[in-house]
């Protein structure tokens, strides 16, 4: 069950991590901010959690990675959304919406016979 | 295959440390938490509290960190092997692509390689499955051979009487069991015809002893051992198969053996046949201790565990002596066993099997060893030409950023490339020649039937031809990147080509030593087996054919029977047309193995420390034998139809014996007589010495006597043809069927056969060694011609410049024929001094040649320096033909 958490967790962390990225490059605090201000801080439990996802998704080629100097002046590592990173965010996105509306959708029906009217 | 742009990135980054990515992860992790605890600090947290509340928001770092570390490491590990698939793929391209552009280059390190490849795994494979592997019984190591000897008798392998066998295998306690064989050829009726198959009769402990047991039925076994056995036989598998078509019921039905209905008792597995592969199926022997004449029996032991051969010789002799003193009749032997040479022998039996194989193959090692050398030594050599033609290539490679390492696998690739075709290529050919080798009537070396293409030759030369294409490709790439970029680029490669061509000039010299010491080697061998072949035996076996006529036993119990039925056969078969003479007698030349006695002359005393009276071969004839072979007669007369059995007692020697005692003629009408037979034999004549055992031993002292005087149940017909010999055969075949016939008639072989079978090893090891030496001088003059080349190539410049001001093509090509005979010289003459130490060790295959026979130096030496010079000269007119303009612009 923590297994199926983590996965649906994990997948949404990507698609909102793309999401924020998709603003122009940020560092990883950045994108916890944001991801924090979107959601209402639901997702995002722990911060830490963050960094491993970024990597993931540097290492997949969708967010490119570079240091920089941040406006407070110190060294820090942005992330940038790739090309192949944002046709990703695009196609997960739109499936993203599908299931969810498909989902919600079934979680709304009220009677078993419903399923009978389609 | 698209790249996303952080394979890109990780392409372009020199590989990540463990240090770097960790280090990474530090600043990042911490740039996060400080960001935090700033944020907090500015709504009014202390800044304790701040750090408190930052790191419980951000989770455990020492996680996060290790994940993010699990994450960066597997991918950087996943973009290097990418990175080094992508390059392997790159440089395999790049191989072939260049490899194609000069397919005469890739054709010939390949061709080259191959057959050294070919040459060495087939020798291989018969040295691995003859020599190496263990013998296909359980425990073989345990296993020995038993025989007896007795210098002064000249027996040195000499077989054990039925006592013998009894006393040791009763006496011995060094063996754990022990066994007699005898091989015979044996008679079965097959389809109403006599046919003759090849037998072993066995002691009960025969396959106890081998640790083998019949796959249906039971084996012979102690129960058997008694003078009068039942008539039982055991079936080899092949025999089985081909005569009862692998009859899961055969045990319990009968066939027919010398005329008595025999049963079946067992089958042996496939595989199983001893001593030999022709053996098709064993009997009892009947062993009767008492029976203390007649010595035929070979001795086979299983050693107790532990016991060394050594041990049991010491403990079998022991038996022997003790023997021997009770004996002294039987043996002529007067004084202490002790005092003589008199001993048992106890060989391991893969030894005593494979040991006449095992110098043979030793030498035939070598050669292939030297061939491989000799080719691996020309594909270096192609390569490290080729190399510096591309100097300018790598140069150019260098300077766009390939690394040393870079540039030195590329060349690696290539050689690798070749190394792996040209040994898979070697391997199948191999293969193919072993196959046909073992299934040719030539392959008749001991254990052939086990040999094949293993797995571990394969391997092994497999391993050998890369090892090969690994230093091939890395001679020339280690001396490559060195060289100055702006030299290589500026194109005055000048220096790198002469240290390449002083590489290969080493090369080809030491090729050219190689192959002299092998064409020495095979001319030695060759000369010695001329002078075999040329060796007068002391009679003509040209057009004379032997037929062995096995008389059933039970008719001809009394040998008396015997006589009147060869007289009639030579009477009748002398009528027939074709025929120029004929005549019957045990045993012909060459027919594996002689009978010997000692001889004691009337008048002249025995001599006083016995055993060492001379010993003579024993023949039995009937008239006309010496004519029918072309033994020429000397003094007196041949045997006659008169020498009757109950006539005067006489014999024939013949030279080797007369010549002992007498001078010429004296010898007729003197008298001698055999030790164990006290019958005085009157000399009635002289003829020829004859070598009729092995034509590189001496010719041994011989006693012919009357066949109705000495008769024997195996007579064989000796037929001088005057023509084709297979009418008359069939014509003798009808004279003998009316005669007699139970006679099986398919012993029939030429006397040239006869005398083939022995010297076929011999035979085997001179075509071999002389394939495998013109194969050295071909590879030899392909690196003589590849180096020469290499000279004329670099020297194009000077050539033209040369011709320009007004030398002669002709000038040019003494020049570079001048250049390939120095080296000729310096390798033929080091591969002189190399053969002059080594061809000692060919040792027993050299026959009245010596091992520095000048003939044989000096005739291969010239000859392979013809051969280098002769390669020499096609690149020479090439250098004649250089063009002024051309050459000048090429740089």
């Amino acid at each position: 069950m923590a297994h199926a958490e983590s996965d649906l967790l994990r997948s949404s962390l990507d698609l909102l991590i793309l999401k924020a990225l998709s603003w122009g490059p940020m560092h990883g605090y950045a994108v916890s901010e944001w991801i924090e201000s979107a959601t209402d801080t639901v997702l995002l439990v722990e911060e830490g959690t963050l960094y491993p996802a970024l990597h993931r998704l540097e290492g997949r080629g969708w967010i490119t990675a570079e240091w920089g100097v941040s406006d407070r002046n110190r060294r820090a590592k942005f992330y940038k959304l790739s090309a192949a990173g944002r046709a990703r965010f695009r196609a997960e996105s739109s499936v993203w919406h599908r299931h969810a509306d498909a989902i919600a959708g079934a979680l709304r029906q009220t009677s078993a016979a419903a399923a009978e009217g389609r | 295959m698209s790249l996303g742009p952080g394979w890109r990135r990780l392409f372009r980054l020199p590989v990540r440390t463990k240090r770097s990515i960790c280090a990474d992860i530090d600043d990042e992790l911490a740039f996060h938490i400080s960001m935090r605890e700033e944020t907090l600090e500015r709504r009014g947290m202390s800044p304790e509290s701040a750090h408190r509340t930052a790191l419980a928001r951000f989770g455990n770092p020492d996680v996060v960190r290790s994940e993010c570390f699990t994450v960066d490491s597997q991918f950087a590990r996943e973009a290097r092997m990418t990175e080094w698939l992508e390059s392997l793929l790159a440089d395999l391209r790049f191989a072939a692509r260049t490899l194609r552009r000069t397919p005469v280059f890739a054709l010939v390190a390949t061709l080259t390689l191959a057959l050294g490849v070919a040459a060495s795994s087939a020798i291989f494979s018969l040295v691995d499955g003859i020599l190496l592997r263990p013998l296909p019984y359980p425990d073989p190591g345990r296993l020995v051979r038993v025989a007896q000897s007795f210098p002064e008798k000249g027996l040195s392998n000499w077989s054990l009487s039925q006592e013998n066998f009894a006393m040791y295998r009763d006496g011995a306690s060094d063996f754990q069991s022990f066994a007699g064989y005898w091989v015979r050829g044996t008679t079965i009726q097959s389809d109403g015809q006599p046919k003759r198959i090849v037998g072993v009769q066995v002691t009960g402990d025969f396959f106890t002893v081998l640790g083998v047991q019949p796959m249906l039925g039971r084996a012979i076994s102690r129960v058997d051992d008694h003078p009068n056995p039942t008539a039982v036989v055991v079936l080899g598998n092949g025999f089985w198969l081909t005569h009862f078509a692998g009859d899961p019921n055969v045990v319990g039905k009968t066939i027919d053996l010398y005329g008595t209905p025999t049963r079946v008792i067992g089958v042996m597995p496939p595989g199983f046949a001893f001593p030999d592969p022709t053996v098709q199926v064993y009997r009892p022997l009947g062993l009767d201790p008492s029976r203390r004449f007649g010595w035929f029996i070979r001795g086979v032991g299983r050693l107790k565990p532990g016991v060394s051969p050594e041990h049991a010789r010491a403990q079998t002799t022991g038996l022997l002596w003790t023997w021997a003193r009770n004996e002294p009749d039987l043996l002529g032997l007067r004084v202490d066993p002790k005092a003589t040479h008199l001993q048992t022998t106890v060989t391991p039996l893969h030894d005593a099997m494979t040991g006449e194989t095992a110098q043979p193959l030793a030498v035939l090692q070598a050669a292939v060893m030297v061939i491989l050398l000799i080719a691996v030594g020309n594909v270096a050599m192609l390569f490290s030409s080729r190399a510096t033609g591309r100097s300018r290539e790598v140069a150019v490679r260098s300077a766009l950023g390939a690394t040393r390492e870079r540039v030195m696998r590329q060349l690696l690739t290539e050689s690798m490339v070749l190394a792996i075709a040209g040994g898979t290529m070697g391997i199948v050919l191999g293969a193919t020649l072993v196959r046909a080798f073992t299934h040719s009537p030539i392959a008749t070396l001991p254990r052939i039937t086990e040999v094949g293409m293993s797995w571990r030759v394969a391997t092994f030369t497999l391993a050998v031809s890369m090892m090969s294409g690994l230093l091939c490709g890395l001679a020339p790439a280690i001396h490559l990147p060195r060289r100055r970029l702006a030299d290589a680029l500026s194109g005055s490669t000048q220096s790198s080509r002469t240290s390449a061509r002083r590489l290969n000039s080493s090369l080809v010299v030491a090729q050219l030593a190689l192959s002299v010491m092998l064409l020495v080697s095979a001319g030695l061998v060759i000369k010695s087996f001329r002078r075999l072949l040329g060796t007068d035996l002391g009679f003509t076996p040209s057009n004379v054919t032997s037929i062995s006529l096995p008389l059933p036993p039970q008719r001809y119990s009394d040998r008396m029977a015997v006589p009147p039925l060869t007289e009639q056969l030579v009477r009748r078969v002398s009528a027939l047309p074709g025929v120029g003479a004929t005549a019957v007698v045990w045993s012909p030349p060459f027919s594996g193995g002689v009978n010997t006695d000692g001889d004691l002359i009337e008048g002249h005393a025995p001599p006083p420390d016995a055993g060492s009276e001379t010993q003579t071969v024993t023949i039995s004839v009937t008239p006309g034998y010496f004519n029918t072979i072309g033994i020429p007669l000397r003094y007196g007369r041949d045997v006659s139809w008169d020498d009757r059995a109950n006539g005067l007692p006489v014999v024939v020697v013949d030279e080797a014996l007369a010549s002992r005692y007498w001078v010429g003629a004296d010898a007729i009408g003197k008298r001698m007589r055999l030790t164990g037979d006290t019958t005085w034999l009157t000399i009635v004549g002289v003829v020829g010495s004859i070598r009729d055992e092995d034509v590189a031993t001496l010719p041994r002292p011989h006693s012919y006597f009357p066949y109705a005087q000495q008769p024997s149940a195996s007579p064989s017909l000796v037929v001088r043809m005057r023509g084709d010999a297979s009418p008359v055969v069939a014509a003798v075949r009808r004279v003998v069927s009316e005669l007699e016939p139970a006679v099986p008639l398919d012993g029939v072989r030429s006397l040239s056969e006869s005398i083939d079978v022995v010297l076929r090893t011999r035979r085997l090891t001179e075509a071999l060694l002389l394939g495998f030496a013109l194969l050295a001088a071909t590879l030899a003059a392909v690196g003589v011609y590849g180096v020469m080349s290499l000279y004329v190539t670099n020297r194009h410049r000077e050539f033209g410049i040369r011709l320009a001001i007004g030398a002669s093509p002709q000038n040019l090509v003494r020049r570079v024929l001048g250049e390939g005979s120095v080296l000729a010289v310096l390798g033929v003459l080091i591969g002189m001094g190399g053969a002059l130490i080594g061809t000692g060790w060919l040792g027993t295959l050299l026959y009245q040649v010596s091992p520095t026979d000048p003939e044989v130096f000096v005739g291969l030496g010239l000859g392979l320096f013809a051969v280098a010079v002769t390669a020499s000269y096609l690149p020479a007119r090439r250098a004649a033909r250089s063009d002024p303009l051309v050459a000048l612009r090429a740089e």
